[in-house]
């Protein structure tokens, strides 16, 4: 089976935002544009999802790689949740915190319209069934997650985005201390937090394994069944 | 006496209390005008590019289902050696052999087991096998039924009847075994029509159909024969007509449980 990495799902992304520059605006701009003179012009500009500000390239590109992260993030907690197999303080851990990533993939879909991505395919690989594993997991995902929002948010162009990425760098801190206090490590151990990279996290995300293909479960082969 | 220390004491209190509110006052007029306790006037915040709300996880779905990614041997308990049965990562017509998950999982030998039903022969088999032999998890919300008595198929999703239609399925001397099995693949386009349009393969095994080449696995498939349904007339798989087949192809998923009874 060939696994499908975050960084190849973000490599659309990077496709997008050079087609973006050769055309001279965003996708949406592009397919406007191919409209120009139509009927049809005038039906896409009513719809509600553009009559919102749009984004800047960047700030889509920057979107896009928070919703894969929160995809992933999502997807595990809710997993663990439905499996039922960690320790209760963990689970209820993942209850809250996977209603609140859910929420997270939710808003920024919306944000994102068009631009957004689809949900990759995951393999926990265990992760979700193994209490020990997931909460370092968990730990991971979480204090990376607050610090990577701590670097966008001098990254992006605008304002409302920003006050949006505020809201959830504060309840992503949240998690992390509180699953730091399942795991048995001080949720603030110095006076300051460092920001880190989106490469930082992208290798960490890559490094796990966790995206995959979809298995296939369809044929065109002429089927041997007993008739 | 003592009162007139008392009035000197008040008095003293007095004038230490007038000289500290003169040197606030000297400072704040002196200090800059930006520092005042009002400041500048700030712009307003902006307005959240979006305000998330929690999402509940909605329906609990009927079952998980995992594709096979390495062979591996279904065992009694985890790290057994008893052994049930042997699943590849193939299914005969070529697709991504499935196992549907339990909910639970041991560590065991140093390496996590979870406990799969499985495709056996005849039955389908419940066991334990290595995670690691396995990918990643999908949701399943669907199940459907088969009634050999009335001839129907009914298909669920959430616990709600969402298609039903009649069936033909084995005859007396080749029939539809029962039991609880599940929909490993979802075949179409392929030239046979003898099968119809569409054709689903389930973990279930014909008795009768022992040595039949591709293992004799059940089906359920459309039909070149609409008349015969509903009726007893197949070597043990479950005809559709062919505009039944193609509507559960919409509505129903790999992975899910089927109960023939």
């Amino acid at each position: 089976m060939s696994d499908l990495t975050l960084e190849s799902v973000d490599r659309s992304g990077a496709i997008a935002e050079t087609f973006d520059e050769l055309t001279g605006g965003t996708r949406t701009d592009f397919f406007r544009k191919a409209l120009v003179g139509g009927s049809a012009l005038l039906a896409v500009l009513a719809t509600p999802a553009l009559a919102q500000p749009r984004n800047t390239p960047k700030d889509v590109a920057i979107l896009r790689f928070d919703l894969n992260l929160e995809y992933l993030q999502a997807a595990m907690y809710s997993e663990a949740e439905r499996l039922g197999q960690l320790r209760e303080r963990t689970l209820d851990w993942s209850r809250v915190v996977g209603a609140n990533e859910r929420g997270h993939v939710k808003a920024i879909r919306g944000l994102l319209g068009r631009d957004a991505v689809r949900s990759p395919s995951f393999n926990f690989r265990g992760v979700t069934e193994d209490d020990r594993t997931f909460t370092e997991t968990a730990v991971a995902f979480e204090d990376l997650t607050a610090a990577l929002l701590k670097t966008q948010a001098v990254q992006v162009d605008s304002r409302r985005v920003l006050a949006a990425l505020a809201s959830l760098h504060s309840v992503e801190a949240r998690h992390a201390a509180w699953i730091r206090h399942i795991a048995g490590i001080v949720p603030a151990a110095e006076a300051f937090d460092e920001p880190t990279s989106k490469a930082k996290v992208a290798r960490l995300v890559k490094s796990t394994n966790f995206v995959t293909s979809l298995p296939r479960t369809r044929g065109r082969r002429k089927p041997g069944f007993t008739g | 006496m003592k009162s007139a220390r008392c009035s000197g004491f008040g008095a003293a209190l007095v004038m230490g209390g007038l000289l500290i509110a003169a040197a606030i006052a000297v400072v704040v007029i002196a200090a800059p005008s930006d520092s005042s306790p009002a400041g500048p006037a700030l712009p307003p915040p902006p307005r959240p590019a979006f305000t998330p709300e929690n999402v509940p996880l909605g329906e609990r779905p009927v079952a998980y289902w995992a594709p096979v990614v390495a062979a591996t041997t279904v065992r009694d308990r985890p790290a057994g050696s008893g052994t049930l049965a042997e699943v590849e990562t193939r299914t005969p017509e070529g697709t991504a052999n499935l196992v549907l998950i339990s909910r639970q999982a041991r560590r065991a030998a140093g390496r996590l087991w979870v406990r799969v039903r499985a495709a056996g022969s005849p039955d389908d088999v419940y066991g334990w096998v290595p995670r690691p032999s396995l990918g990643g998890y999908t949701p399943v919300r669907t199940r459907l039924l088969v009634d050999r008595v009335r001839l129907t198929v009914t298909l669920f999703r959430d616990g709600r009847r969402v298609f039903r239609t009649g069936a033909g399925i084995g005859a007396p001397q080749t029939p539809t075994p029962s039991g609880r099995f599940y929909v490993r693949n979802k075949l179409h386009r392929y030239d046979s029509p003898f099968y119809g349009p569409v054709a689903f393969g389930t973990s279930a095994r014909s008795a009768a159909a022992s040595d039949w080449p591709a293992g004799g696995f059940v089906g359920i498939h459309g039909t070149n024969h609409p008349e015969l349904i509903p009726g007893r007339v197949s070597a043990g798989c479950i005809r559709l007509e062919n505009r039944a087949i193609l509507r559960l192809a919409h509505l129903m998923d790999v992975g899910t449980p089927v109960r023939v009874r």
